[in-house]
């Protein structure tokens, strides 16, 4: 009850201030907050429309599809697409598995690696450590698609070509997820583990049982990105995975494309296979996508 | 402070804190850090140390062992750059494409974060649901918009309600790559918002408050005091944006195909490299190129920072 009453009186309390001018019971909708609201939902409708318009047409026929590309009822409705798609015989279940491994393997890793690294940089001191800092900085700077060349090769000089070692070793702890740990770390008050070493726990205790378990919105953003960033990910697996049954989803899906006939309805279904998962994480954790974004966002500062 | 209260632990102060640093701290430093600098230095700085030194070679991959050919690589580089080959066509495209997507994409981003600046209800659910394009893999919108770009897809169909003749969005070379562009703003653009919102929200209301007692009205609180302190985020929004504009690859590959057609209209520069590497397999010529378009990027950035700094007065 304590709390409603005060959401309403926060509510209330922009509305008062533009009553000085108008003082009626009710102040009127502003021109300007009308045109604001019609922004916002123009462009929330620009920005879900192409999603709900492939997630409805994944229902229809390959006629249909083609024939009434902007119909928002299937005629008829069919999940024909989905069982074809993952039917037994089809290949997609074994490239779901494969991307889930991928996606789930990195990002455990990076909570790990990345958490592990994040500690020595935001808590510890020890020399070398600003230039280390530093070449973290400048390598989240590099195009990564530049080095994917010379990547290949050292992948394939050792000997992990077309293996899951290619898609998870150059993964295991990446420079985002070391930086955003580094931040999170920095901010916890550092009295936490001095107090814990001096009743006789190692640096590993203090850094597992006091330190790690504070971090869990880091950690979870970590997890976040690196899970939604080898979900995603196509030109690397593109690039080592060279035999079918290496393939993940989304190279899998690239070959819905043909050289002269597309399957529309075919990747159509895949593409909502490829995107329920993330929308159901995002709705999730979105608090956490949030923050790490916004602390990524001060890299540059 | 609430994380400390509810440690078991008593908080003492350090009698004396220890000033040198020993040989076991600095062990445990590194231990911590191990897995991490072996990736970092295996994969990132090997790797870039390894395409620089195979620049000078041609490389045939379970063929031959590297051979050394000298500058012949960036010789190459530079005939195609005076001879319009593939290289420079793809440099121009990432050119064009870098300007308009970071250009637009900036502002939209801004834009956005600004208008959820705003005392609005629902900020969260607005959010929310522009930031899915952002959420969603490259390859699957890719999908998706090949087939809202068909002539007679979606898009068109829409355009002929206002009676007008939409172009054959992917397959004409005057429209191909500023499809794909539009494409690419919409998806990066929320990514910006979040960032722009959040250096918004980090600005103390008491100096627009103050503006606005000295006569200002909202443009002008936005134009000398919001946007001269988001300059930081500018930057780096715009570097950002710069660095992944211009590895556009995806989209390409899936909507145009590794060629970069119709006519090259839309080859870009990692189209151009993958090409080159696991087409040609010329993957000493494949690291040349990427070096010189590293070295492309890296002014670009720079040019960026003077401009952005120069542009904002105080």
């Amino acid at each position: 009850m304590a709390t409603t009453a005060r959401t309403a009186d926060t509510r209330a309390a922009p509305g008062a201030r533009d009553r000085t001018a108008a003082p009626s019971e009710r102040p009127p909708l502003k021109p300007q907050t009308a045109i604001l609201y019609a922004v916002l939902i123009f462009y929330g409708i620009f920005s879900l429309a192409p999603f709900i318009l492939a997630f409805i047409s994944s229902f229809k026929t390959y006629g249909d599809i083609v024939n009434n590309p902007a119909s928002l009822v299937p005629q008829p409705i069919t999940g024909a697409n989905y069982q074809q798609i993952l039917g037994s015989n089809a290949p997609f279940p074994h490239y779901i598995f494969n991307s889930l491994v991928y996606a789930i393997t990195t990002a455990v890793l990076n909570v790990v690696l990345a958490s592990m690294a994040g500690y020595a940089f935001g808590r510890l001191e020890f020399p070398g450590k600003n230039v280390l800092f530093a070449l973290t900085l400048a390598v989240l700077m590099i195009p990564t698609q530049l080095i994917l060349i010379p990547k290949f090769l050292v992948v394939n000089a050792l000997g992990l070509a077309n293996t899951f070692g290619a898609l998870i070793i150059p993964a295991m702890v990446t420079p985002t997820s070391v930086f955003l740990m580094t931040q999170f770390m920095k901010s916890l008050p550092h009295e936490l583990e001095e107090s814990a070493m001096i009743d006789g726990a190692g640096r590993f205790r203090a850094f597992w049982q006091i330190i790690l378990p504070l971090t869990k919105p880091a950690i979870t953003a970590v997890a976040l990105f690196q899970f939604q960033g080898a979900w995603n990910d196509f030109i690397w697996p593109l690039i080592v995975m060279s035999s079918q049954d290496n393939y993940t989803l989304t190279v899998g899906l690239s070959y819905f494309k043909g050289v002269n006939f597309i399957f529309y309805n075919l990747l159509l279904a895949g593409a909502a296979i490829n995107i329920a998962p993330l929308v159901v994480l995002f709705f999730i954790f979105q608090r956490y996508f949030v923050q790490g974004i916004s602390t990524a966002g001060l890299a540059g500062r | 402070m609430q994380i400390a209260e509810r440690l078991p632990f008593v908080v003492r102060p350090r009698a004396r804190r220890q000033r040198h640093l020993n040989w076991r701290r600095i062990l445990t430093a590194y231990a911590f850090l191990a897995p991490y600098l072996i990736v970092l230095v295996v994969f990132t700085l090997i790797a870039v140390l390894y395409a620089f030194y195979l620049s000078f070679y041609r490389v045939n991959l379970g063929i031959e062992a590297p051979v050394f050919r000298g500058l012949k690589n960036y010789q190459n580089i530079w005939f195609d750059l005076t001879h319009d080959g593939d290289f420079k066509v793809g440099l121009i495209n990432g050119v064009k494409y870098t300007v308009g997507v970071v250009i637009l994409q900036t502002v939209l981003g801004l834009a956005l974060a600004v208008l959820l600046n705003q005392r609005v209800r629902a900020r969260g659910f607005f959010r929310t649901l522009f930031y899915l394009p952002a959420l969603t893999s490259s390859v699957a919108i890719s999908l998706i918009f090949l087939w809202l770009y068909t002539p007679d897809g979606a898009i068109n169909r829409l355009f002929s309600i206002f009676g007008l003749q939409g172009p054959n969005w992917l397959h004409d070379p005057l429209t191909a790559l500023p499809a794909i562009m539009l494409l690419n703003i919409w998806t990066t653009a929320p990514t910006f918002m979040i960032i722009y919102l959040a250096a918004l929200q980090d600005i103390p209301p008491t100096l627009s408050e103050a503006a606005r007692v000295d006569g200002a009205n909202g443009w002008q609180v936005f134009r000398h005091v919001t946007l001269p302190l988001l300059r930081p985020t500018t930057f780096l929004v715009v570097a950002l944006g710069t660095i992944g504009a211009f590895q556009v690859f995806d989209q390409i590959y899936l909507m145009e195909g590794a060629e970069g057609g119709p006519l090259r209209s839309t080859l870009t520069p990692v189209v151009n490299i993958y090409n080159t590497a696991f087409r040609s397999s010329l993957f000493g010529l494949a690291c040349a190129e990427a070096f010189v378009l590293f070295v492309v990027i890296f002014a670009f950035t720079i040019v960026q920072r003077r401009f952005i700094d120069a542009n904002i007065q105080y």
